[in-house]
């Protein structure tokens, strides 16, 4: 089954800052249907008085890693698509993956060493025989 | 008092040159001399390095398949055989396997390439005698081909 990898969502932003306006509508109007369509996400919104820090919204998933993105200057609508982006996100770092696959076990029958092809009395060793 | 245009002598100045040449600095921070430090040589250095990264993704094909050709050649040696034979007797015995799954059979499946050169080996038998023998010699069984329809 399907387990949403985001765990909390922080909306940081001060009520009375002028680049936080989407922020202001986002909590009055579209919050509580993105709270409603992501059951298995907390979001918490946490206005800090006074000038501050610019608004930001913190995603914190299960393996750990915080994503902060800046939400000044944006309107509501963004703000909602910048959140279901990172709902639908994992938290592994976004780099560039170097291989498609990866295996624990790459080798079943034993992988290839300079001796696999040659005749066995190079490497097996008999009995010794006892001097007659 | 409406100012209609602004005074001559104000200019607008930039705030955040430092975050601007960090974003080209921190490609340059693994390059070597003053170029990885020194902005006006960075960039230069920079630009090149993205523009060689872009074109050497046409190389890396041309190289990797030629890596694994080396090392098929290097396996069917092992076995008695040799590339040119391998391969066509290969895909004349109807199995379709590329170079990269060929060369991870060597390294990873010793045992799995080996029977795949004893195959191109009988193949190439038989095709000898098909040529040579020119009789009533039935054909070889690995001669055969499944066609799929």
């Amino acid at each position: 089954r399907y387990v949403r990898q985001l765990q909390r969502l922080q909306l940081l932003f001060s009520p009375t800052a002028a680049d936080a306006r989407g922020a202001r509508e986002f909590v009055e109007e579209a919050a509580q249907d993105f709270a409603r369509q992501h059951p298995d996400v907390v979001l918490y919104v946490s206005p800090h008085s006074g000038p501050g820090p610019a608004p930001v919204l913190r995603a914190e998933y299960l393996n750990g890693t915080v994503r902060d993105e800046l939400i000044a200057s944006k309107t509501s609508e963004e703000i909602v698509q910048l959140a279901t982006k990172l709902a639908n996100q994992s938290g592994l770092d976004i780099i560039r993956i170097r291989k498609p696959f990866h295996t624990d076990n790459p080798s079943v029958q034993g992988q290839w060493h300079p001796l696999t092809n040659k005749p066995s009395i190079l490497t097996v060793q008999g009995p010794r025989l006892q001097p007659q | 008092m409406v100012v209609l245009s602004a005074a001559r002598w104000v200019r607008s100045r930039l705030s955040d040159r430092f975050w601007r040449v960090q974003e080209v600095l921190k490609h340059a921070r693994h390059f070597r001399g003053r170029k990885n430090r020194c902005y006006r040589l960075a960039v230069r250095s920079v630009r090149r390095a993205f523009v060689r990264s872009t074109k050497a993704r046409r190389e890396k094909k041309r190289f990797l398949r030629e890596l694994w050709i080396t090392r098929i050649e290097a396996a069917s040696l092992e076995h008695g055989l040799k590339y040119p034979a391998f391969i066509s007797n290969l895909l004349k015995s109807q199995v379709e396997l590329n170079r990269k799954v060929l060369a991870d059979l060597a390294i990873y499946e010793p045992k799995t390439f080996k029977s795949l050169a004893a195959l191109a080996q009988r193949r190439r038998q038989e095709g000898f005698l098909a040529a040579l023998g020119d009789g009533k010699e039935p054909e070889g069984i690995f001669s055969r081909i499944v066609h799929h329809h």
